[in-house]
């Protein structure tokens, strides 16, 4: 077994060595998705935060009863009744921003960050790094999406927040607002950090 | 065996925890959610009958107003929104919704016409799937407003009773400035609205006349 980490190094690895979104490329399609303003990716962000840790925290507290053959199933429902308490509370008291996040709450249950950090380690380790390690991961994918969000959509809307903040004769670069302006201002994060900041372990097989 | 019932009773109680959880925020929650929907049905109905309901009017004033100003009424195949005058008698204008496929989805707006179905007082989109930014400008002021003030008679018995051009060329008085951008939007907004407003006129309007 391998040795346990200490918090921060859990943290340096959720937000940096082993962020989800630029290392593992997991969780795409919600950022391609919610990422066009960024008062809706501030919301997804709280979303998955929540779920993330909430879920490793319950699958950490109940993996020395869960029997290995259903553990998939009983992830999957913790997973989804958090999501669903989320969608609830968003609808109720966000509704303007519910309707704009549309299915992509309820998605968050196919995420595969949580699932995957439900069995990659909430269900090996302690309740405490669990929720520590849920928090720092989801975290990771939060700064993705605010960077890709602040870049979207200044160039797409002229806006930040709805705050105009572009010239007056700016004009909006409407591909930032599709899909494809999201694919284009990940895959070029992603590029930028593999290049100027690679790992330790790319950097020793590289030489 | 046992390992086996272990699982099938783990995994009932495991669900029947976090069923009761999820139950409860839903009822906890079902009335708010509930009221946020009508609330917003009902200002989207006093914007398109030029009742005045703006960014600041909060929700409790828009159904205060709403249950002053507006009956419902049943017409042939939806129903009708009946605004009257501050004085409750006079009609103001007859609120109706309307809906049809988009370029992305489903497009569910509200139509008021005046009182002598002549013209109309306003147009509202509020549920749609189009593309933010694009599509999605149907909703935008610039956008509805336009549609204020159209006659809703055409001269010639064949012709649409609007038409959307691309910005800036619209000249004629049913000729409308289309979003730039979405022309797949335009044209279904052109194609659903237009439909729905000569049902409206043909079979749901004489009935309206009738009851007075």
């Amino acid at each position: 077994m391998p040795k346990r980490l200490t918090n921060t190094q859990i943290f340096v690895q959720g937000l940096w060595n082993d962020n989800p979104v630029l290392r593992q490329v997991l969780g795409i399609c919600s950022t391609l998705a919610v990422t066009n303003l960024l008062v809706n990716t501030l919301v997804m962000n709280a979303g998955l935060v929540f779920t993330v840790t909430m879920s490793s925290l319950t699958v950490s507290l109940l993996r020395k009863y869960t029997p290995m053959r259903i553990r998939m199933m009983a992830q999957t429902l913790i997973i989804a009744s958090y999501v669903i308490i989320v969608d609830i509370s968003i609808a109720a008291y966000l509704p303007d921003i519910s309707e704009a996040l549309g299915p992509y709450v309820g998605l968050i249950i196919t995420n595969c960050i949580v699932m995957g950090r439900c069995e990659a380690y909430a269900r090996n380790n302690p309740p405490w790094p669990s929720f520590l390690d849920g928090l720092a991961m989801s975290l990771g994918y939060s700064c993705v999406l605010l960077v890709i969000a602040l870049v979207r959509e200044p160039l797409g809307f002229g806006t930040i927040l709805g705050q105009r903040i572009m010239p007056d004769g700016f004009t909006p670069w409407t591909i930032m607002i599709m899909a494809p302006g999201a694919f284009f201002t990940l895959g070029l994060l992603v590029w930028f950090l593999r290049a100027y900041f690679p790992l330790v372990t790319q950097e020793k097989k590289e030489r | 065996m046992k390992k086996r019932l272990f699982s099938i009773l783990y995994m009932f109680l495991l669900t029947f925890f976090f069923t009761s959880i999820v139950s409860a925020v839903k009822i906890y929650s079902q009335a708010k959610i509930e009221t946020n929907q009508r609330v917003k049905l009902q200002r989207i109905i006093l914007d398109v009958l030029r009742m005045p309901v703006g960014e600041g009017i909060s929700n409790r004033r828009v159904v205060e107003l709403f249950d002053q100003r507006v009956r419902e009424t049943e017409g042939k195949d939806r129903t009708l929104y009946v605004g009257y005058a501050e004085d409750g008698r006079a009609i103001t204008g007859y609120a109706f919704p309307v809906g049809g496929p988009g370029f992305w989805g489903p497009i569910y707006g509200m139509v008021a016409v005046d009182p002598s179905g002549t013209e109309i007082l306003g147009v509202a989109f509020y549920k749609h799937s189009e593309t933010p930014g694009l599509g999605a400008r149907i909703t935008e002021d610039w956008f509805t407003k336009q549609f204020r003030g159209l006659p809703l008679r055409p001269e010639e018995a064949k012709k649409k009773i609007f038409y959307l051009k691309s910005a800036g060329t619209a000249q004629a008085g049913n000729e409308l400035d289309a979003v730039t951008g979405a022309t797949g939007t335009s044209r279904a907004v052109e194609a659903f609205l237009n439909k729905e407003l000569a049902h409206f006129l043909k079979d749901i309007w004489p009935e309206v006349r009738k009851k007075g």
